[in-house]
């Protein structure tokens, strides 16, 4: 109380805010610069006790001597978090006072973001490039409802995101009205089933211990999303009375195979005279690409990637990803590394019949590394279909890829390897001969106005060449795993993991945030649909200076499901016309260009004109390589 | 692949061929091309590409084949039936799709020779 007054007139006086931290750190608070050196500390040593500050506020005080809020920063700060994406809200806006003033703005950075469903999907982007997580914060009501399909999003994709809601536990100190409808008994119950781990800190102790240790669970293979609950009275009163440390984090070794179940999966793959690797969720990083490659190598065994990460280099004679169908159907060995849908690997299923279709040998053996078991949880079905592997291990993939290669090796008869030797010329004139394929079908409709999905393609490639690029999500569009050059982990970074739209403008966000001090292109290929679900993001990376080069794919509507709707009419036997009702996004056309003007974004289009879109590309480059994002409206044709 | 397939199925299905088809008109076939919606899989010129990386039709696709396809088809594409689309209405598609000049060769273009 009294020092609560004496603040008061200090301030008065003439005393900045700045002052007043200052005088608060040297009660005891820290500052943002001895915060750097304090997570040094806390990451490297014994965990830091933090000295109890102040006293319990009461009615009458005018200041709080040290938010509970500031040590909950000094917690994330330990974190090595860069950023914090958020919409900002009132449940949290102690914490957010103390990320921009107490911590000075900076690791972590408030990103200043438009909805909060773009605030995770720029989270998740982000995680993938970087390799680590960002923070996010909404409200645990409106803004954890908001946020809830991104969150599923990076679930489905096994993303680690590092999420926290604000919330008010005690219903005598919520301000009658808004604050109520804002508050949540259970907030994580809306997202439990799609995060790994949450919880609800009681006493900022209790904070410092969940939130290191969420960040060690999102980490741990298979990584995902975890939340923190923020309560208001927590982050708003001062800290008092509490002897306050914050616990040393300690990432887990990811978990690797068992050595003997690897023994046996080298001998059925050294046995098999068809082995083939499908790799979904396989790689985390250059150093798991390099690890894939030596092990299809010692067997001369083809990698069908299947686009969810960029496990193997597309310019690898072994890639031969395009020819899917023919490598199951002769494959007498497949080994499945973190496949999501292994079922689906060995089965067509005809729509809407729903007739199944074996896609590959009755007998083929199948062999699954992955860590699905782990994650499973019961409402949602993104887990897949059943399908009983020859010999199912658990284990990270990455981690467990030089330890089979090295047990291949061991089984490896000079003569085998021999055998194994001789394939080498047959796949590469086979990989030579699935680009000639790719490039036949690209010059379909070259010259075709609207512009061909292809030609798209190839024109952002010849801008991008001489880069060291990124594409941002590359899931979607067929044509530059066909025909790109990829030979780095970073240079496609998937897509959203569950299909949910509105992931791609954001997450490509996220993606060329990370890539902005490394030095990396990002490019992103936009779907038009897409980024109307939550356009305010390209004001997210026009106001932080965020370079990236955004390609509309514009083909003016929700195309698939016009082909849905087409279906559904012939098996009714009514009128397909009708296909573009509620399906297509015309009458009036959006204009993008415009739309990224108004957002502070170079903007350019809509170009319909196939000869017109290299030249407007390489314009729009050079804003990116200035430092801010361009988009290029290109009309497209519908797939 | 699949529509090579399809073609493939549709020829054992009807030996007819291109000259056995209707008189059809060319522009009308590619207003209807628009109306029905084929271009949401074959490309606004019917040229293919995106997931469906070949043409509807390739040179000398018959016309009977052409014709089952469209009433009962294979895969995906959605069945259209003589009340929804007459006989002489496919034979104008028929016609537009065969008037569609061949993809230029992938050597003759610039920006395919990076890859």
């Amino acid at each position: 109380m009294t020092k609560a007054r004496k603040s008061t007139q200090d301030d008065e006086s003439g005393l900045d805010r700045r002052k007043f931290l200052k005088g608060a750190a040297a009660a005891g608070a820290m500052t943002a610069a001895a915060m750097t050196a304090a997570t040094k500390v806390a990451q490297a040593a014994e965990a830091k006790p933090a000295k109890p500050e102040g006293e319990a506020n009461m009615r009458g005080d005018s200041f709080i001597a040290r938010p509970g809020s500031d040590f909950m920063l000094d917690v994330i700060k330990t974190l090595n978090i860069d950023y914090i994406a958020s919409n900002p809200a009132s449940s949290f806006r102690s914490l957010h006072e103390s990320i921009v003033n107490y911590g000075g703005n900076k690791k972590p950075e408030f990103l200043t973001c438009m909805h909060e469903e773009s605030s995770v999907a720029i989270a998740h982007g982000y995680a993938k490039a970087a390799g680590k997580p960002m923070g996010v914060l909404c409200h645990s009501s409106v803004g954890l409802q908001h946020a809830a399909m991104a969150v599923y999003n990076a679930w489905a994709d096994r993303v680690p995101v590092m999420m926290f809601a604000g919330n008010g536990m005690d219903a005598n100190k919520r301000r009658p009205g808004v604050e109520w409808t804002h508050c949540v008994q259970d907030p994580a119950g809306l997202v439990r089933d799609f995060i790994k781990w949450d919880d609800q800190p009681a006493s900022l102790q209790h904070f410092a211990e969940s939130t290191v240790r969420a960040y060690k669970m999102a980490m741990s293979p298979p990584q995902e999303p975890v939340l923190i609950t923020l309560d208001i009275d927590l982050q708003e009163e001062a800290i008092h009375g509490e002897k306050l440390s914050i616990p040393k984090l300690s990432l887990s070794a990811p978990p690797q195979a068992d050595e003997r179940a690897l023994r046996e999966a080298a001998r059925m793959l050294v046995a098999a005279q068809n082995p083939v690797i499908v790799a979904d969720r396989c790689v985390r990083s250059q150093e798991g690409v390099e690890a894939l490659v030596k092990l299809a190598e010692t067997l001369q065994a083809p990698v069908i990637c299947t686009g969810n990460r960029m496990n193997f280099p597309s310019t690898h004679y072994l890639n031969l990803s395009e020819s899917r169908p023919g490598l199951v159907r002769n494959a007498d060995v497949i080994l499945m590394l973190e496949v999501q849908d292994p079922w689906g690997m060995l089965h067509g299923m005809g729509d809407p019949w729903k007739d199944v279709r074996r896609a590959a040998k009755p007998d083929v053996k199948v062999i699954q590394i992955s860590l699905a078991d782990f994650m499973m949880k019961s409402n949602y079905q993104d887990f897949q279909r059943f399908q009983p592997a020859d010999l199912a291990i658990s284990g990270d993939s990455q981690t467990s890829l030089v330890p089979l290669t090295d047990a291949i090796k061991r089984e490896l008869s000079s003569a085998r390897a021999s055998e194994f030797a001789g394939k080498a010329d047959g796949l590469r004139k086979r990989h030579r001969d699935m680009k000639e394929r790719m490039k036949t079908a690209a010059a379909l409709g070259w010259e075709a106005s609207p512009v061909s999905t292809a030609r798209l393609c190839a024109e952002l490639w010849n801008t991008i060449r001489n880069e060291n690029y990124c594409l941002a999500v590359s899931d979607r569009i067929a044509w530059p795993k066909r025909l790109w050059p990829t030979t780095k982990y970073t240079n496609m970074m998937g897509g959203s993991g569950a299909a949910g739209v509105g992931y791609s403008a954001p997450g490509a966000v996220g993606v060329a945030l990370a890539n902005r001090d490394k030095g990396i292109l990002t490019v992103t290929l936009q779907p038009d649909g897409d980024l109307c679900y939550a356009p305010g993001v390209l004001w997210t990376a026009a106001h932080h200076k965020i370079p990236l080069l955004i390609v509309m794919y514009n083909n003016r509507g929700y195309v698939q499901e016009v082909m849905h709707l087409q279906r559904m009419a012939g098996l009714h036997r009514r009128d397909p016309k009708t296909a573009k009702v509620g399906t297509m996004i015309y009458d009036p056309e959006v204009d993008f260009g415009k739309l990224a003007q108004s957002f502070g974004v170079y903007g350019e289009g809509p170009i319909s004109d196939p000869n017109a879109v290299g030249p407007a590309l390489a314009r729009a480059l050079k804003v990116v390589k200035s430092g801010a994002p361009a988009l290029v409206d290109v009309v497209c044709q519908l797939r | 692949m699949r529509i090579a397939l399809v073609l493939a199925a549709s020829l054992c299905a009807g030996a007819a061929f291109a000259q056995d088809a209707p008189k059809g008109s060319a522009e009308r076939g590619k207003k209807l091309f628009a109306e029905l919606n084929c271009y949401s899989c074959h490309g606004t010129h019917a040229q293919g590409g995106g997931r469906n990386s070949e043409p509807p039709i390739p040179a000398g696709y018959p016309w009977q084949g052409f014709l089952n396809q469209l009433r009962k088809p294979r895969l995906d594409m959605p069945a259209y039936e003589e009340k929804l689309v007459s006989t002489q209405e496919v034979a104008d598609m028929f016609a537009y799709f065969s008037s569609i000049k061949a993809a230029p060769a992938e050597k003759n273009i610039p920006q395919l020779r990076n890859f």
